[in-house]
């Protein structure tokens, strides 16, 4: 995402400093290996989903039950399970074998619980939900927090000081609290937003709270940057010359406040999806057939109120390893692309 | 001497603003919501009359203005009255209604989720000093890599999946740890277990758990710290001098990044009253955290007297915490009083 936005914004010289900040990037090896491990990551949850969707003949939200055992120990990778919709049980409620003749499927990964859903297609749709939330997250997040941020950089004074002590109050509250607060109170209202069916329900209302709760900081970085550019001498110059203030915001600061707020979005993409994993695991996120990272884990963990024991006679290993394994890729790709973005825009800057 | 009290001074009118506006803020916020206080007093009922849902309303007080009774509210906090809780009234009599009081909910949750917090960042620390200074001396190289990425990995494992695994396979299965549970710092006879050393040994896994999340953001800080450093010209003449490579680190790189460290726990401290709604969980505490939750997800409704007060007592913590942190960067770094914190904007573990 972030390299591509790069490669695409104008230049205006032949090396201006965007093509600069390119070439750096294409210099630094690992940040060429993160990028690439993010766009697998995107594309594998983003037509990954529907292609092996396709192939296996079945979807993410399917229930296979003769998938798990009677000790409700789903099965490993690479198994054929019966795709009868229910278990056929003796007078005595002993489990018999699913009919004769019907089909089975493949489990490419096994299945993710009792209910037997293909623990490949939910780790694929899974990340799709996940990125969404990521990206929503830091986009309303930027579209709130940006303007905050200048307005209180900007124009100083009252407004400052208002914001700024807003801010700070408000952030040094336990976030998590005030979105569990939040996804309580507002899921009626919010959840069935789904943009038509672009985004499955739920997306929209988890990525709306993460990121109004999460736009202080991009709201105090562009306030760091507006206090030191707004007295520069080419904006004295501007604005001596009769350029009107939004012309100046638009043209002159607004150039300057991207690097930063690149460098944050890489981030802030990471701790969204960590913080719906937190969020799955209160209850409250996603609503229930559709898979995202978070509720993967949280069906084979329990939640907050229930927390469940791992017994090895009902749990798989995979359960827990796929989605931790997503998410440690999808987070270790930001946080690097993050650090070489920053490395590429300002090399003096050590670490 | 006066400058300090000064910059003090300032600070608290500071946090006592923020205290107050929290609680405006919470209040007003929380009482717009709607709310059935009557589900409360009579939980078994379908379908309430509407007497009952005046009687209720009147017997908990929330037929009366609601300036009165934020008045009442502020009163009572000031005596640190926490007032009652909704969830368990009954009703004894036409008049009466026997209510439990939140103070001594609070004061049982609150060390706990402290242990939890104060002795998972002194480990946070002792695990990130040595790890940081390693990583910082040679950036890039395979055991800067290696720490970033063990740190890494620290974060992306949700405390609650690791809290679970370590409880049941150290905790139930192994036992060499209690199997979760909260034991009193202080002895207290005829209890099941307290003392110092029962309260470390329950805290153990709980601290590890809290160590790992936060790992990564104080390993980077002092990374970056130290890094810095390496190249300042007072290291170089230190190294001229014959410093030892040992001596080097712990007497001219690394107290560099003690204030930044201690920047950094004050800001924490909010976002690790947070993840501890996830440790007391999985580890079976009783805290602020399992509280709120608690307050926030009951099966009868919310349950807003006990959600003021856990916020007011989650706000209470942080702005004291913040307080301290501030006071003992003025004693440390003199130049504090004219300085604002620097206060670096959070990256990864700071929002889970």
């Amino acid at each position: 995402m972030t390299t591509a936005e790069i490669a695409a914004a104008p230049t205006a010289a032949p090396e201006g400093p965007w093509r600069l900040t390119l070439r750096r990037i294409r210099r630094d090896r690992w940040t060429l290996v993160a990028a690439c491990v993010f766009a697998f990551v995107v594309l594998c949850s983003f037509a990954g989903g529907p292609i092996a969707s396709a192939i296996v003949g079945h979807t993410s939200t399917d229930q296979f039950p003769y998938a798990a055992n009677e000790n409700f120990k789903p099965v490993g990778p690479w198994t054929r399970v019966s795709t009868a919709s229910y278990i056929r049980s003796d007078d005595y409620g002993d489990i018999l074998p699913p009919r004769k003749g019907t089909p089975k499927t493949l489990l490419v990964l096994g299945a993710d619980s009792v209910l037997g859903r293909d623990e490949l297609l939910r780790l694929l749709d899974g990340g799709r939900t996940s990125l969404e939330i990521g990206f929503f997250a830091v986009f309303v997040a930027l579209v709130v927090g940006v303007p905050l941020g200048m307005i209180s950089g900007y124009f100083g004074g009252f407004t400052d000081s208002v914001i700024s002590r807003l801010t700070e109050t408000i952030m040094s509250f336990p976030l998590i609290l005030f979105l569990l607060f939040a996804s309580v109170r507002l899921s009626n209202t919010l959840t069935p937003i789904g943009y038509g069916s672009v985004v499955p329900e739920g997306v929209a209302a988890v990525s709306l709270l993460i990121g109004l709760f999460t736009c202080f900081y991009p709201a105090r970085l562009v306030r760091a940057e507006m206090l030191t550019l707004k007295n520069a001498e080419y904006v004295e110059a501007a604005r001596m010359v009769g350029a009107s203030t939004p012309r100046i915001i638009r043209r002159h600061l607004l150039p300057h406040l991207v690097p930063g707020l690149l460098v944050w979005g890489a981030i802030a993409f990471a701790a969204a999806i960590l913080l719906e994993v937190g969020i799955s695991f209160v209850g409250v996120g996603v609503r229930a057939p559709t898979p995202t990272w978070g509720s993967m884990l949280s069906t084979t963990w329990g939640t907050v109120f229930s927390p469940r024991t791992y017994e090895a006679a009902s749990y798989t290993p995979w359960q827990t390893v796929l989605p931790t394994v997503a998410i440690l890729l999808t987070v270790v790709a930001l946080n690097q692309l993050s650090d070489g973005i920053r490395r590429a825009l300002e090399p003096w800057s050590s670490s | 001497m006066t400058r300090l009290l000064t910059f003090f001074l300032r600070r608290l009118a500071a946090a006592v603003f923020t205290l107050i506006l929290m609680i405006t803020l919470t209040f007003v916020l929380f009482w717009a919501i709607p709310s059935d206080p009557a589900n409360f007093v009579y939980p078994a009922a379908q379908h309430l009359t509407d007497y009952q849902l005046a009687h209720a309303n009147h017997l908990l007080g929330t037929d009366r203005p609601l300036l009165e009774q934020y008045a009442s509210y502020l009163w009572h906090l000031l005596h640190f009255d926490f007032g009652t809780q909704w969830a368990g009234s009954q009703v004894t009599g036409e008049q009466q209604l026997v209510r439990l009081p939140i103070g001594p909910q609070l004061a049982s949750a609150v060390p706990q989720t402290l242990s939890i917090i104060i002795g998972g960042a002194l480990l946070v620390v002792l695990l990130a000093v040595p790890l940081g200074a390693i990583s910082g001396r040679r950036i890039g190289s395979v055991s800067d890599r290696t720490i970033s990425l063990v740190a890494l990995v620290g974060i992306c494992t949700h405390p609650m999946v690791v809290g679970l695994t370590l409880n049941t396979a150290l905790g139930q299965q192994l036992r060499w740890f209690p199997p979760g549970g909260y034991c009193p710092l202080i002895p207290t006879s005829g209890a099941y277990c307290s003392g110092p050393v029962d309260w470390a040994s329950h805290l153990l896994l709980p601290w590890i758990t809290f160590a790992l999340l936060f790992l990564a953001l104080y390993t980077r800080m002092i990374r970056a710290s130290v890094a810095e450093t390496m190249h300042a010209d007072y290291i170089r003449t230190a190294r001229a001098k014959g410093v030892g490579e040992t001596r080097l680190m712990t007497r001219h790189v690394l107290p560099n990044a003690g204030l930044r460290i201690l920047t950094m726990v004050g800001m924490e401290i909010g976002t690790a009253i947070g993840v501890c709604i996830f440790i007391e969980s999985a580890y079976g505490f009783q805290g602020l955290g399992r509280l709120s939750v608690t307050a926030l997800f009951g099966t009868v409704g919310l349950d807003l007297p006990l959600i003021l007060a856990v916020v007011f007592v989650i706000t209470l913590i942080v702005v004291i915490g913040n307080l301290l942190v501030d006071t003992l960067y003025a004693v440390i770094d003199p130049r504090a009083g004219q300085m604002l914190r620097e206060r670096e904007s959070k990256s990864l573990a700071g929002v889970i």
